[in-house]
Order: C-alpha cells, then sequence, then structure tokens
C-alpha cells in the first residue's frame, strides 16, 4: 500500500525554510506563517521592528488573511504580501547591486538587533529592487535574538555577499558568474583559492576568508566541529557588543569594495564612435517620434550600453534595461542611483545567453525568458552584433523578440557596408548571409508587422517599429 | 524544550571564527581607544573618540 503525500502548494523556490511558504493563488502570491513560527512573527510585529522596517522601506508590507487559504494543518497566518512585478537574482546584478543588498541585509540586522530579533538567514534572494533601491522580502527570516550565541547566518552572508564582492574586487571575476556557479554561497575555501596572494596581508580577507578556509578544511561541511559549535540557547559566550564589532567591520569593508571594469568592451561606445553626436541626435529625434504615438507602460531595452534609450523610454514607461557588459550596467546603476531615477531597473543580462532556469528541478529559479514580458521591446544597433559577432541566423532572432514583447518592436537595422559591420567581419571568412533591409524585414515580417520605417539621416541604418502579429506565436 | 529550527547549517566552525573575529576586533578597538586617549592626554584640543571602523578590507 502507498500513502498519498500531498506536495505542498509551496512556490517552487519556497521549500527550505519550515517556517512557512510562499504559494500562489489565482496570480496572486500568498505567504503562509506555519505554527513554528508563530512566537517569533508576533515579536517582530510587537517589538515594532516591522513597523520601522516598514516605515523605512527596508521590508515588504503584508496584510494578514483569516482564512487558512493553503489547507495546511500547519497554518497559523496567512499574509498578502505587497506584490512585486518583477523578480531579478543576485547573478543578473552588477557588483553595486550585490554590494547595495549586502549593505541592506546589514541595515536591517542592525534594526532587528535594536528589537531583540536577529536575521536567521542572509541570502542575497532574500533581496528585490523596487524603485531602483533594495528592499528585503522575507518575512520569516526574523527569529528571536539570543545574545550568548554569535549571528546564525554569518557564513552565509560571507559566502553569499562578501566573498562575491571580494573576487570581483580582487579579482575581477564578475559577481554575476560566480554566483550563477554558486547560487548558495562561494565556500571559503574555493574563494580562498581564487583571491590572489597579495590579500593574505588583509585583515579582512584573513579574518572572514582564511580563517574559515583553514577551519573548514578540517571539519566535514555539514558535521560541525568538536569544538566551537552552537552551544544551547543562553549557554554561549557571545554579547551584543562582539556581534555589534563584527557587523560594523563587515560594513567598513563593504564600503570598501569597488569594481574596477577597466577592460570593459563597451566603454564610451557613444563616445568612441565616430558616428557619435549627429547619429545619436538624429537617432533620438526618430527614437522619440516612433515612440510617441504608442502606448506601453513596460520596456525591455536590450543591449542598454550606457542606457541612454532607457532614459528616454524612462519617460513613459518601466523599464528593465540589460546588456551583456557587467561594467556599463553598474554604471547605469550608479548613475540611476545617484539622480534617484526610480524608473529603470538595469541588469547583466547577455540576449545570447540570458539567464538560466536553476535550483530543485529547475524550478527553483525561473530563468530570464519565462519571468520577462514587455509591452515594447527595444533593440537598436543590437541584431548586426548577434549576427556578426555572435554567429546567430537572422531568421532565428525575431522569433526570440516576439516572445519577450506584448506589443511592440523598435528595432534598428545596420547594414552590411556599415563601418561596424565591416569591423566585426573584418577577420571572419565566414558568416551568415543573406544579410540586407529586405531579407531583414522578411525575417522580422514573419512574426511582426511593421508600422513604421525610417532611414536615420547621415547613415544607411534604418528604424522600424513593429507590432506583434496575434497569431505569431 | 524549545524547538530550534536551523535549516541553514551554521557548522564547520562558525561559531568559533565569529568567537575569534570578535576577540581580534575587540581588542583593536581596545587598543585604538587607548591609542586616542594616550593621543588626547597630550594634545590641548577636546576630540572626539573615534568610531570602531575597522577599514582593513
Amino acid at each position: 500500500m502507498t500513502m498519498k503525500m500531498p506536495e505542498l502548494p509551496h512556490h517552487p523556490a519556497s521549500f527550505r525554510d519550515p517556517s512557512g511558504f510562499v504559494f500562489q493563488v489565482k496570480g496572486i502570491y500568498y505567504r503562509q506563517i506555519s505554527k513554528s513560527y508563530a512566537e517569533d512573527y508576533e515579536q517582530l510585529l510587537q517589538s515594532g521592528l516591522y513597523a520601522k522596517l516598514t516605515a523605512r522601506k527596508l521590508l515588504l508590507t503584508h496584510q494578514e488573511l483569516p482564512e487558512n487559504l493553503s489547507g495546511s494543518p500547519e497554518h497559523y497566518k496567512t499574509l498578502v504580501p505587497e506584490q512585486l512585478e518583477l523578480i531579478t537574482y543576485p547573478y543578473e546584478w552588477s557588483f553595486d547591486q550585490l554590494k547595495d543588498a549586502a549593505l541592506h541585509t546589514l541595515a536591517v540586522l542592525r534594526l532587528s538587533l535594536e528589537h531583540d530579533m536577529i536575521l536567521k538567514d542572509a541570502s542575497p534572494f532574500n533581496i528585490q529592487f523596487r524603485d531602483g533601491k533594495p528592499l528585503f522580502i522575507d518575512t520569516l527570516s526574523f527569529e528571536r535574538y539570543d545574545a550568548s550565541l554569535p549571528w546564525v547566518a554569518y557564513r552565509q552572508f560571507c559566502e553569499s555577499f562578501l566573498f562575491p564582492l571580494y573576487l570581483e574586487h580582487y579579482s575581477g571575476l564578475g559577481t554575476q558568474k560566480a554566483l550563477l556557479s554558486w547560487p548558495d554561497g562561494i565556500p571559503a575555501a574555493v574563494t580562498a583559492r581564487l583571491l590572489p596572494w597579495k590579500c593574505r596581508w588583509k585583515m579582512g580577507v584573513w579574518m572572514h576568508v582564511y580563517l574559515p578556509a583553514m577551519v573548514e578544511g578540517r571539519t566535514k561541511r555539514g558535521e560541525g566541529p568538536k569544538r566551537g559549535g552552537r552551544p544551547a540557547p543562553g549557554k554561549g559566550t557571545f554579547s551584543k557588543e562582539k556581534l555589534q564589532h563584527i557587523l560594523q567591520n563587515l560594513e567598513a569593508i563593504l564600503n570598501r569594495l569597488g569594481t574596477k571594469g577597466d577592460d570593459s568592451t563597451w566603454r564610451n561606445y557613444y563616445e568612441a564612435t565616430i558616428l557619435s553626436r549627429d547619429y545619436l541626435e538624429e537617432k533620438e529625434r526618430l527614437f522619440r517620434e516612433f515612440m510617441q504615438g504608442l502606448t506601453f507602460k513596460t520596456a525591455l531595452d536590450i543591449g542598454a550600453n550606457d542606457g541612454y534609450f532607457s532614459h528616454i523610454l524612462g519617460e513613459a514607461a518601466s523599464v528593465l534595461a540589460i546588456d551583456a557588459d557587467a561594467f556599463c550596467m553598474n554604471t547605469l546603476y550608479r548613475g540611476l542611483r545617484e539622480k534617484n531615477i526610480l524608473n529603470i531597473q538595469p541588469l547583466c543580462v547577455d540576449i545570447v545567453n540570458p539567464t538560466p532556469a536553476i535550483g530543485f528541478r529547475n524550478r527553483e529559479r525561473a530563468s530570464f525568458s519565462e519571468r520577462v514580458r514587455v509591452e515594447l521591446v527595444v533593440a537598436l544597433a543590437l541584431v548586426h552584433h548577434l549576427v556578426f559577432g555572435r554567429n546567430l541566423p537572422l531568421t532565428d532572432i525575431p522569433g526570440y523578440f516576439a516572445e519577450l514583447t506584448t506589443g511592440y518592436l523598435l528595432v534598428e537595422f545596420v547594414p552590411l557596408e556599415d563601418e561596424k559591420v565591416q569591423e566585426l567581419i573584418r577577420n571572419k571568412s565566414r558568416y551568415h548571409l543573406p544579410y540586407d533591409a529586405h531579407y531583414f524585414e522578411a525575417c522580422f515580417g514573419q512574426y511582426f508587422d511593421i508600422g513604421k520605417k525610417k532611414e536615420i539621416p547621415g547613415t544607411k541604418r534604418i528604424l522600424y517599429l513593429m507590432k506583434k502579429r496575434p497569431s505569431s506565436l | 524544550m524549545k524547538v530550534v529550527f536551523l535549516y541553514i547549517d551554521p557548522g564547520s566552525g562558525s561559531y568559533l571564527i565569529q568567537v575569534i573575529i570578535a576577540a581580534v576586533l575587540g581588542a583593536l578597538f581596545y587598543f585604538k581607544n587607548l591609542w586616542w586617549k594616550f593621543r588626547s592626554f597630550f594634545s590641548r584640543k577636546k576630540q572626539e573618540p573615534p568610531k570602531n571602523d575597522n577599514e582593513n578590507a
């Protein structure tokens, strides 16, 4: 006889913490608080921590629902959290986005300590970007603070925030690549091997990387050491003051970390190109003209570079600006942060190799293509790079754009004789042909109706405004 | 008995490491303060005590 074990209706990424789970009913996300988390949850509310965190926009707000929507016997409360439009992952963030997320986590921890609570986990997946700023989204991360014990999530914080930032700072190994390989954090021993030798003389690196790497080497992961493991509650020898020293130290270290990014391929793209000023002005004029007749609330700028056109799109809609070049996206993020522009979200995504689905059953973290749907896709001076730089046949490109947009596509055609294309094919003996405006229109015509078409004055480049055909997918 | 749900693994010496780090930082803070007191004793200007920001990245 087999016993029927119903699967909990939880979101595919919400299974690790037994305190509760996120689930979806009719397109709305809910969070169940389970009985085992009741006391911690009540303290979060009654201590005033929740009110303070949400007033300072550090934590996602929620409302309580009286009914048990999940039907789970463990049910204590059902919450309706504020719904998020787009979920992004740490391996899509640029250096400063990850750094801001790390500092945000520490700020939440600091405020929690003032209310006799502590964070029981410190994963970057608990952070999302909303209105340009990090936001803590996991209501179940707070637990009552036992001042005699150190921070339970210290190692997780180091492995998933500090180490990837260290690796970028000292080795120039992009945080995205590192975190996609180790989404649950890079072990200290791995980080120690990847960091350059000179780091051994940095006290911070020695304390947070080399020391744990040495200790980890002596104990098996998950087993815990014979000495120095977790003492019984209230029986530890730690103190709040000691924890605050560690916190201050982590904050000071994070504030000093930076990215160099001097070798970025696309840096100064517009400044360096001789087409520059006139071309840009004419293109902007046409771009605005095409944009004016459209109604759209969301846009995706593919190959956004310095975000010149993302800013223009941002005048009318909320914009997702993506580029494979992490340095460009970092510069864009910093610029937006300084100017306090809230509706443009930069992400490090390579459109030829978009973020895959990862985690358990490949369902825990959705792929870029699953998550992103916009009303307008913009691809300026991009298609020729995909065809000649990345060897994508022209026929394969429109289908993907049609998948991402629900309405429109604004795309630029750069002809074969264009200086930029000539640069791309100079050292290539083989590339995909045919490639001309006629063939370009035929390929895109399979999925889109061409609405407007204009040559950018002074060049042979053509700007198209296309509308997705309902039957195209 | 209080049930503690630990779904992230705190073992492998993470506690031991924090104890060591806190000791190092505590000692640094102590000597920084001592140095500041020593300096302010010899200078006439009254200064604010330093904050404990160990800037050793």
